[in-house]
């Protein structure tokens, strides 16, 4: 049980409280309600370029992480289609220092040009770094658009592509921040060894005084169902040929979000779930496999992903692969499978929720799904899965039609 | 209003609260350390083998290391899984130079049953046939793939550059070291170092001490009876490599040399200097090369151990096209230590940052477990964080100086870059 208090600013922030007795760190943990999703498709990458210019200084502060570092602190953030969340983890005895500092970059940003221009070659270098210079890595950038023709999780987080990180402009910038970093738009999580009373008068102090911004109204065209398979193949310079199937599944508030992410693991979780067993195991095609959900608010996937053999054929793949999931289809998983998975998630759940950062980022999360509270009754949905639940969203889910496969083919003469 | 140009008065952190696990002796070289302060129901055990890549010709210590859970002659490999799973372990298992660990994660009531199972594994494993075919064609494979990185290339020609003077730590495999691996290679090194090779346990969960007792037991067939001797005098090579690859869109460049572990007597100070230098967001490094220049997405230096010695590294990947501003950029700043005092507000930045860090890996039963294994490692006791916490406050600009000149030298270091 993850307890937590919750109250709200007049200007719309909501603040979650989560004590913890037992750390003598806090943490600061602010969700901002803005991805990748919200940017328009030809200035794509903008929200995760704007995390990279929200330490570039701030109104009154000309820089973001002298002071938290001289608080003992340190601080990171990251951008997801959905998102952009910010935090703070610094001794509890000097957690002011991050409210300061946060609450003054929610006011406003210093906007300098030199940090525009230094941050943009940044990202165009993280851009290489993960996704062009690195074998498969632009495997996502690939698959989105075959997946997404109208949602915008057509394009990745980093972007559609480099040239519009480079034409990014200030002008650009200081629109971004005035529509989506604003108290409304932002869920904060403290955490820590603190009295409510304390937080409540800290947080006040800070952030009251920030002006009220206008909520956006977010109206995305939503992916209609899919109705027929895709197949795409490309060619790089990687040594071996690589495989994603990727299966449209419902959005992350759908009653059965949890039933696909048990789904997934039933498939190719560990050492010992289906398609590990079958495909690398008895019929030795594959080097390894894994399935996974990307997890995102809206419409999301079900990847099953991997690599093939030397020798071995995209075709043969498919055929055994098909064969596997019309297994789910025709029969119901067996209480052992069922069993296994769910004491893995129970003790995956357990040690995730361990440590307080992590504990702060679900709680805001759930937050801006509808109630951090959902949270605390994760584990009894798990628990409530059964057989039939699995055969039923396996049914909907792992046929063709609704399926979307890339193939990696490596080009390397060798 | 509140003031915001001022930052709020800061608390400094004066000392901390260590927690040593409790030893146990399973032999008179062989501990078993248990933390028992765990606030929830998970639980880990790390069995320590000597087992390292300095033990054995070309890659069979890591090939034995992946085959440890292949199979017994009562027991194929997906068996010893859905046992292990069926009790929700989660497993790591890896090769250092110097040792092989074998870490189970688990909640509190499984943790016994999953260390029959995989002790049960590693005592009776049969290296079958079929499953060395399939592990060294994995192996293979993401050897290939691995190939193809260049930051993968770099940390392996910089190896061999760091640990030159001897090859057993410098070890890089070739494509033909993943064929003809013999059984009864990897059978006489599992043999040798794994049936009698365990060297330290660590538990961490919420046991009593009696479970603890009954596990102990579990070990004793396992112990290594003695520990051989580590290369404590390995030398570097200095110069600069450069690597063209064709189509790389980076460069990825490793920098450094050998250098001293926790049993050097300029090591607590040299901390600071690392510190200072590369391991944090606003290090010279990072201030410099990505937040000034912005050729990087990432730039840091670090330290590294090993048990007679120890490394200091520079780290990063670059545009293809800055990798020489980048390299004369990293000496500007390693000069730049040498030939000016850092200022007070920067010493005083990174002694709090150091502290605040220090607290921060001091959090919670994991992380103490952790912190208190790198101090017993050379055979110190937690009381050396106690001397850390003198050393940051006590270290003056003329020290960092006069470690900068003495270890830091540009023409000293062993520089490779790929891409």
């Amino acid at each position: 049980m993850i307890q937590f208090d919750r109250f709200k600013l007049d200007n719309g922030l909501t603040v979650l409280f989560h004590k913890d007795t037992t750390t003598p760190m806090a943490v600061v943990n602010i969700l901002y309600n803005v991805g990748a999703r919200d940017e328009s498709e030809d200035k794509t990458g903008f929200a995760h370029l704007f995390e990279h210019l929200m330490f570039g200084g701030s109104v009154n502060i000309p820089e973001f992480d002298t002071p938290l570092q001289l608080a003992g602190g340190e601080n990171n953030a990251f951008t997801s289609n959905d998102i952009t969340n910010y935090y703070d983890v610094l001794p509890v005895k000097n957690i002011e220092t991050a409210l300061w500092l946060e609450s003054d970059r929610m006011l406003s940003l210093a906007f300098t040009p030199k940090s525009l221009e230094v941050q943009r070659s940044v990202v165009i270098e993280e851009f290489k770094q993960r996704y062009l210079n690195q074998p498969y890595g632009d495997v996502w950038l690939e698959l989105r658009p075959e997946v997404y023709k109208v949602h915008p999780y057509k394009w990745a987080t980093i972007g559609k592509e480099i040239k519009h990180i480079e034409e990014a402009t200030m002008e650009d910038v200081k629109g971004f921040f005035n529509k989506f970093y604003h108290p409304a738009n932002a869920i904060m999580c403290i955490g820590g060894n603190m009295e409510l009373e304390e937080v409540k008068r800290l947080v006040a102090k800070w952030f009251a005084d920030i002006p009220a911004g206008e909520i956006n109204q977010r109206d995305l065209p939503q992916e209609p169902k899919q109705t027929e398979f895709r197949e795409k193949t490309i060619e790089r310079a990687v040594p071996t040929d690589a495989f994603y199937y990727s299966f449209r599944m419902e959005d992350r508030l759908h009653p059965d979000y949890l039933v696909y992410d048990t789904l997934s693991d039933i498939l190719g979780r560990d050492k010992s779930s289906r398609l590990y067993k079958s495909l690398k195991k008895d019929q030795g095609l594959v080097s390894n496999i894994n399935a996974y959900v990307t997890g995102s608010i809206d419409s999301g996937l079900l990847i099953i992903s991997g690599k093939l053999n030397d020798g071995i054929t995209f075709e043969q793949l498919d055929e055994a692969f098909w064969k596997e999931m019309d297994k789910l289809l025709e029969a119901k998983v067996s209480d052992d499978e069922l069993n296994r998975i769910m004491i893995k998630i129970r003790t995956s759940n357990e040690f995730q929720n361990q440590a307080v950062l992590n504990r702060a980022m679900a709680l805001c999360m759930n937050e801006l799904l509808g109630d951090a509270d959902m949270i605390n009754h994760e584990s009894e949905k798990y628990a409530a899965i059964t057989a039939e639940d699995l055969q039923r969203v396996a049914s909907s889910t792992l046929i063709k039609t609704n399926c979307t496969l890339l193939n990696v083919k490596a080009s390397h003469a060798e | 209003m509140p003031n915001r140009n001022e930052q709020p008065e800061l608390v400094a952190i004066e000392a901390i609260d260590f927690v040593a696990p409790k030893k146990y002796d399973l032999s008179s070289t062989v501990p078993l350390y248990h933390m028992k302060e765990v606030q929830n129901e998970t639980s880990r055990f790390d069995l320590y083998f000597d087992a390292g890549n300095c033990r054995g010709e070309k890659g069979i210590p890591g090939f034995t290391n992946g085959l440890l859970l292949s199979g017994t002659p009562t027991k194929t490999s997906v068996q010893i899984q859905e046992e292990i799973n069926s009790l929700g372990g989660f497993l790591e298992s890896g090769v250092a130079v110097e040792n092989a660990v074998v870490s189970m994660y688990c909640l509190r009531e499984n943790l016994k049953d999953i260390l029959n199972t995989i002790l049960d594994a590693i005592k009776n494993v049969d290296f079958k046939e079929d499953e060395i075919k399939e592990l060294c064609a994995d192996r293979k494979q993401k050897w290939r793939i691995n190939q193809e990185k260049v930051a993968t290339k770099a940390q392996q020609e910089f190896r061999s550059k760091l640990f030159a003077s001897n090859d057993r730590y410098a070890i890089t495999l070739e494509e033909k070291d993943f064929e003809n691996i013999a059984q009864s290679d990897l059978k006489e090194f599992h043999e040798k170092y794994y049936l009698q090779g365990l060297t330290k346990v660590v538990i961490v969960g919420n046991f009593e001490e009696e479970t603890i007792l009954e596990m102990a037991e579990l070990f004793k067939p396992f112990l290594a009876s003695e520990v051989g001797d580590f290369d404590s005098n390995v030398l570097h090579e200095p110069g600069i490599q450069k690597i063209e690859k064709e189509g790389a869109l980076q460069t990825a460049i490793r920098a450094g040399r050998m250098l001293f572990n926790k049993d050097h007597e300029d090591y607590l100070d040299f901390l600071f200097v690392n510190t200072i230098l590369g391991d944090y967001f606003g290090s010279r490094l990072m201030a410099n090369i990505r937040e000034d220049k912005g050729y990087t997405y990432g730039i840091g230096s670090m330290m590294a151990e090993l048990d007679g010695t120890g490394y200091f590294l520079m780290a990063t990947e670059v545009g293809k096209e800055v990798r020489d501003e980048t390299l004369k950029e990293i000496q500007f700043e390693l000069t730049r230590l040498q030939t000016e005092l850092v200022p007070e507000d920067e010493m005083q930045l990174v002694r709090n940052y150091m502290l605040g860090q220090l607290l921060k890996s001091a959090d919670g039963a994991y992380a103490m477990t952790d912190l208190f294994l790198s101090a017993e490692l050379h055979g110190k006791s937690l009381d050396f964080y106690n001397d850390v916490i003198s050393a940051i406050h006590a270290i003056t600009p003329e020290r960092v100086q006069e470690l900068t000149k003495k270890y830091l030298n540009w023409e000293d270091m062993a520089v490779v870059a790929v891409g």
